[in-house]
């Protein structure tokens, strides 16, 4: 098909004048936008200039006596919200609840409340959660409750975190099946959540936790967070799980120990050095280094044979671990022409290691 | 509680986070002491060579200078300067670090949320203390 010069020549000539009119007028949107953005952060910044003054007034006034905030605009009453958490994540005691008063007489921030937690912006549900979380707001936590099956990850963690800052354990059940629905990689980062019910949670674990013989996962996490905190009861809250024959949870049972590292309880790892879990060996390879003393070298040393190599690895490191004694050891194996060729290698490898920095 | 803190006594708040300075600032000015605020640990250490300064309260957790390396940087200062008594105010999660400050020689610590009664009670605490020490 061949068009006619005059006519492809008007084409192109409407086509660039409609692309440059595109054009401008995306470029004149931009600048209404970044224009309206610049005036509402010029307006927040005057505002927050203005409430900070009025703020340590209302807070701390020397002569004594409550003097109250000024009035808050109904469409300022979000961007004090705003400003009221960030002062409120700082402040404790009489402060802080002066502060939540405040909070609480923003009509239209409180009384939204609910409509926002059902919001179907994300974000508007996440700050929501998070005002809850912040505020104390624990007449909204069944509202708060059926965001942990939120599809956006943000949401359910924001809260999970309401929840438990509330410490009612009424809400452990639900946190906790929500922290079992996430990956396992994920599950030591939400430890620092479930922390938030406090010390209670772990005998509420204890009593309410399905037998570990018969769904071991939930124990796992009442492990880490066992491991996580030194106690007088952290140990025999521990032990006797290192009965239940499941993998994961004996190699959890043993990390807590390394990090509890109380001696007392070599004899009760000692066995698992022989375990025909590598997974279980290693730990046990780790832990003997901590908790054994020179008595643990000779078990660490036929564990520096062992086929995998992150038994071997972790008892050259538990021999490290050991001090004089343990390295003398590793410097015997390391010019051993009769040891083991793969004991030899790890002997040397974790001397240099330990020579880096200083061990010897 | 009232107290009579000296007169002209100055304190010197390390603190990057602007919400948390201008609280402590607020109360202390309150209080009729003289503030000034650094936003670092580098910055700090202008201020206490520039003034006289009796009480130092930081975070530990600051771009440039951290807590930690503020307070040993003080405390290999020649006295009086290198006396002055500090004050650490850091979150729960920094356990550690803080240990490691009240080692390097802070005198004392909160952590955050402040309580405004709380943190006044110990830098009047710090202070009589320094004062008896000479």
């Amino acid at each position: 098909m061949h068009l006619p010069a005059d006519l492809v020549f008007r084409i192109l000539i409407g086509g660039t004048l409609a692309l440059g009119l595109l054009l401008t007028c995306l470029v004149l949107m931009g600048a209404v936008i970044q224009y309206r953005c610049d005036k509402q952060n010029r307006h927040r910044i005057a505002l927050y200039q203005v409430w900070e003054k009025d703020l340590a007034a209302f807070l701390f006034n020397a002569s004594g006596t409550a003097r109250p905030f000024p009035e808050i605009a109904v469409g300022d009453q979000f961007i004090f919200e705003k400003f009221l958490a960030r002062y409120y994540a700082t402040l404790a005691g009489q402060e802080a609840e002066a502060l939540r008063e405040l909070y609480l007489g923003l009509g239209v921030v409180h009384d939204s409340l609910p409509g926002r937690l059902k919001h179907r912006k994300a974000n508007v549900r996440a700050q929501a959660a998070q005002e809850v979380r912040i505020f104390h707001l624990d007449d909204q936590l069944e509202a708060v409750l059926p965001l942990l099956n939120d599809p956006v990850p943000y949401v359910t963690h924001l809260a999970a975190q309401a929840l438990t800052r509330s410490g009612n354990l009424r809400y452990a059940q639900p946190v906790l099946d929500w922290v079992l629905r996430e990956e396992q990689y994920q599950r030591e980062r939400l430890l620092r959540v479930l922390e938030g019910f406090g010390p209670e949670l772990l005998p509420w674990m204890k009593v309410h936790l399905v037998s570990p013989n018969q769904y071991p996962e939930p124990w796992i996490l009442y492990v880490m967070l066992v491991g996580a905190h030194r106690h007088s009861e952290s140990q025999p809250r521990l032990l006797w799980l290192l009965e239940v024959p499941h993998l994961n949870l004996r190699v959890s049972v043993l990390k807590a120990l390394i990090v509890l590292a109380d001696p007392t309880v070599y004899p009760r790892v000692l066995p698992f050095a022989s375990s025909p879990a590598w997974e279980i060996r290693a730990q046990a390879a780790r832990a003997l280094g901590v908790l054994g003393g020179p008595s643990a070298i000779p078990k660490l040393l036929s564990l520096m044979a062992d086929q995998v190599y992150e038994v071997r690895r972790n008892a050259a490191q538990g021999l490290a671990d050991l001090g004089h004694a343990g390295i003398s050891a590793l410097t015997w194996v390391a010019g051993d022409a009769a040891a083991d060729r793969f004991a030899r290698d790890i002997a040397r490898e974790r001397l240099e290691w330990a020579d880096e920095r200083g061990h010897q | 509680m009232s107290r009579i803190w000296p007169e002209n006594t100055q304190v010197l708040v390390v603190e990057d986070d602007a919400a948390t300075a201008r609280i402590i600032q607020a109360r202390l000015e309150m209080e009729g002491l003289k503030v000034f605020v650094a936003w670092n640990g580098v910055e700090g250490l202008e201020i206490l060579h520039q003034q006289e300064i009796d009480l130092i309260t930081t975070d530990l957790m600051m771009p440039a200078m951290n807590g930690f390396r503020l307070v040993q940087e003080i405390r290999d200062l020649p006295p009086p300067k290198g006396r002055v008594p500090i004050l650490l105010i850091s979150s729960n999660q920094n356990e550690q670090d803080m240990v490691r400050c009240l080692a390097a020689g802070a005198d004392d610590y909160i952590t955050k949320p402040i309580s405004a009664q709380v943190l006044m009670e110990r830098l009047w605490r710090m202070l009589q203390r320094a004062s008896a020490a000479g």
